[in-house]
């Protein structure tokens, strides 16, 4: 177990700098993600942290050792690979028991951990089938025993799901989850998906460009976004961000989204007639009874365009004069297009950005 | 599948069909029919020559009779060649396909300058080979540029030979070559099934070898007079050639098995505490193992058939450089000896199948299974 600092770690190839001087801290013991859209340097960053891949300046520390110059066996970590990686001519046994040899332990201690580490993964009935005989959480699963078996201080998880069908992914991701809650290793997750990054997390990094945009816990990155980026790319569906002018201030602040005028609570951060972009979270719109504990200044007549029943909460398409918007409500909304229905805006969780900087203003 | 496509596919296929048949098995029909009969000597190109059938005649003069010996020594040359040809290539060809699959500065271009010597033809190899190979040219006076003497080796024309053995205990010699092959198997086996390995391999192993040694002088003997055949030291520079002509291939072979293997395994290999040499121990090389069986394959039959690369070095009549493609020619065709060239064809053709048809059955049976 180790914490991990990263120091303006960045990393080029050629001319084209992927990751451009990062700076973290990863507790020991937490469960960190690393999300962002492709090409923003996630990938890379968990393949120095492993050693796999060199770091063009900075440094990076496991533990309190600096491990720029160290081999990646030589640094205690485990990583479980996308297409998990494994030997296909050895059985799952030797997968397994591959790095543990090469350690040069003893056969009767090999044995002990595998047996240990199959046992936790439910892996015990498959111990002498060859990779291409499993499935596809099969063979994620021992990709993970391969790493655990071997008590790393840091587990490095890079995209380890996206191979997986999604009812597979949803089982595995808890499975993950449960394993760390046992475990209790540091552990750095790579992802795109952020459902993944939203619920495993302890704190989350949103990187972009090969910058950080962002570390926070989820909820903090959900409701508290520094930049429009951030609230854009945090969020399913995702966040509503209109062109909007401030008018007022103080308590009298309005918010106007072309035809449409609200009062907001006062935002120190902006001055009369600023233009902002104006973020709505679809989960702040509320629909029927739950319109009760909303200011009534906040309800507006909308027009539904489209309304789509998922399970146990719907998806509302609609428009407020001439601006549109998604709502993501609770129950089954049965609506038909054209029809008018009553809605409130939860205001209280408004994002406000710079249109020119995208930074949040607050 | 419908009738008419079925007489369509008959139509398409019957002429290759035919042709084969004729020209591949009914050739290998007849020559083996040959081999059988006594057709040769004096009156061998007649319009309509003689030809009683003898049955295994040809082979038992070709395998213990007093004629025999050229053949024998030729059989004895193909087999250290072969040997030697199949660990110089693969050992070299690996060792340059690890290399440049580490990606050094110029890949690109030592891959190409390491293959290009596949594109030769075997005469032009074997011209160069012989110059390079006179005894006061080429490699002999390599070390004049260092100040020291110049070799003396007779590269091509020596009449050494080590690693003899009396072809009269050849029976003895088979028995503790499995002798020797159950036992490296068997130690091969010990630590996966320790049982299976002790009563299947290594046990029947030591009895063999053991009642080779001691029983030695009741085994029947292969021929009735003393006869050492060895390893002729003036093979040593076709070997080489040959090796420097097919290194390349087998790099090529192995480097395009080194390449497919994926990115990641690699990295998990690193992770996992494995070295270079590790890596290409436990991960690369089990990976690659259908390049090797298939390299193999090609080198040893290529091996076989060895003509034109000894006939361009050495020239047909080169008693200790001799091979049995060679000697066929040199029976059928200069001593119309037909029915013995034959003969030594059909052996050829069993040696080379015992190469190839396993390797059929499995290929045949994985795709099977696939």
């Amino acid at each position: 177990m180790a914490q991990v600092e990263l120091s303006k770690v960045s990393k080029q190839f050629g001319a084209t700098k992927v990751v451009r001087g990062i700076d973290l801290k990863i507790e020991d013991n937490e469960f960190i993600v690393l999300v962002g859209p492709s090409g923003c340097g996630k990938s890379t960053v968990l393949r120095m942290i492993a050693g796999l891949e060199s770091v063009s300046s900075g440094e990076i520390r496991i533990g309190d050792r600096p491990v720029n110059q160290v081999a990646p066996k030589d640094r205690n970590v485990a990583m479980v690979f996308q297409n998990y990686a494994l030997y296909p001519h050895m059985s799952v046994y030797e997968n397994m028991a591959f790095s543990l040899k090469m350690a040069k332990e003893s056969r009767d201690e090999i044995e002990r951990k595998v047996r240990e580490a199959a046992e936790i993964l439910e892996l015990t009935p498959y111990l002498d089938r060859k990779p291409a005989a499993l499935s596809g959480g099969q063979r994620q699963r021992v990709a993970m025993g391969r790493a655990i078996v071997r008590s790393p201080s840091v587990f490095l998880f890079d995209e380890p799901l996206s191979n997986l069908d999604a009812q597979l992914r949803t089982q595995m991701r808890m499975e993950l989850k449960k394993l760390h809650l046992k475990m209790n290793t540091t552990t750095i997750y790579v992802t795109h998906d952020q459902i993944e990054a939203m619920t495993l997390a302890d704190r989350i990094v949103i990187l972009k460009d090969g910058e950080i945009q962002q570390v926070g816990t989820p909820i903090e990155v959900f409701e508290r976004p520094v930049n429009r980026f951030v609230a854009g790319f945090i969020g399913n569906p995702p966040i509503n961000m209109l062109s909007a002018t401030i008018s007022g201030a103080g308590p009298g602040t309005m918010l106007a989204m072309g035809s449409l005028h609200l009062p907001i609570p006062p935002q120190p951060a902006c001055h009369d007639g600023q233009r902002v972009l104006a973020g709505i979270r679809p989960d702040a719109i509320e629909i029927g009874s739950r319109l009760v504990g909303l200011r009534t200044d906040w309800h507006v007549q909308a027009e539904v365009v489209l309304a789509e029943i998922l399970g146990g909460h719907s998806l509302l398409e609609f428009t407020v004069g001439d601006i549109s918007m998604i709502a993501e409500l609770e129950g089954r909304i049965i609506a038909r297009p054209g029809e008018k229905v009553a809605l409130g805006f939860d205001l209280d969780r408004l994002l406000l950005f710079d249109p020119q900087s995208g930074l949040a203003l607050r | 599948m419908r009738n008419h496509d079925r007489i369509k596919a008959l139509c398409t296929l019957s002429p290759s069909i035919i042709l084969i048949g004729i020209f591949v098995y009914g050739f290998i029909g007849n020559t083996f029919w040959i081999s059988l009969t006594d057709w040769g000597g004096v009156a061998s190109l007649a319009e309509n020559p003689v030809k009683n059938f003898t049955g295994f005649g040809n082979y038992t003069e070709l395998f213990a009779g007093f004629l025999g010996g050229s053949f024998r020594q030729d059989l004895v040359n193909a087999v250290y060649y072969s040997v030697s040809l199949l660990a110089g290539a693969i050992g070299i060809g690996l060792f340059l396909a690890v290399l440049l699959d580490n990606k050094p500065v110029g890949e690109a271009f030592f891959r190409t300058v390491f293959l290009y010597p596949m594109s030769l033809s075997f005469i032009v190899t074997g011209t160069i080979w012989r110059w390079m190979l006179s005894p006061q040219g080429g490699v002999n006076i390599l070390p004049t540029y260092v100040g020291l003497d110049p070799l003396q080796f007779r590269w091509l024309s020596s009449t050494e030979a080590v690693m003899e053995f009396d072809w009269q205990n050849l029976l003895q010699i088979a028995l503790y070559i499995l002798a020797a092959v159950l036992i490296i198997w068997g130690l091969w086996q010990v630590k996966q099934q320790p049982r299976r390995a002790m009563s299947r391999l290594l046990v029947p192993g030591v009895v063999l070898g053991g009642g080779a040694w001691l029983g030695g002088d009741i085994l029947p003997k292969a021929l009735f007079m003393e006869e050492m055949h060895g390893f002729n030291l003036a093979t040593l520079g076709i070997i080489m050639a040959t090796v420097w002509q097919y290194s390349g291939y087998t790099m090529a072979l192995y480097l395009a098995g080194f390449t497919g293997i994926s990115q990641d395994l690699r990295d998990a290999a690193m992770l996992d505490g494995a070295s270079s040499a590790s890596y290409y121990r436990h991960i690369a090389l089990p990976m690659v193992k259908p390049i090797t069986i298939s390299a193999v394959i090609i080198l040893s039959h290529i091996s076989l058939k060895m003509f034109d690369l000894i006939f361009a070095m050495t020239g047909p009549d080169n008693g200790s450089t001799g091979h049995p493609a060679l000697n066929m020619y040199l029976t059928t065709f200069r001593a119309n000896e037909f029915s013995r060239g034959a003969a030594i064809a059909i052996i050829l053709f069993l040696i080379a199948a015992t190469f190839i048809i396993p390797y059929l059955i499995s290929s045949y049976r994985q795709r099977r299974i696939r």
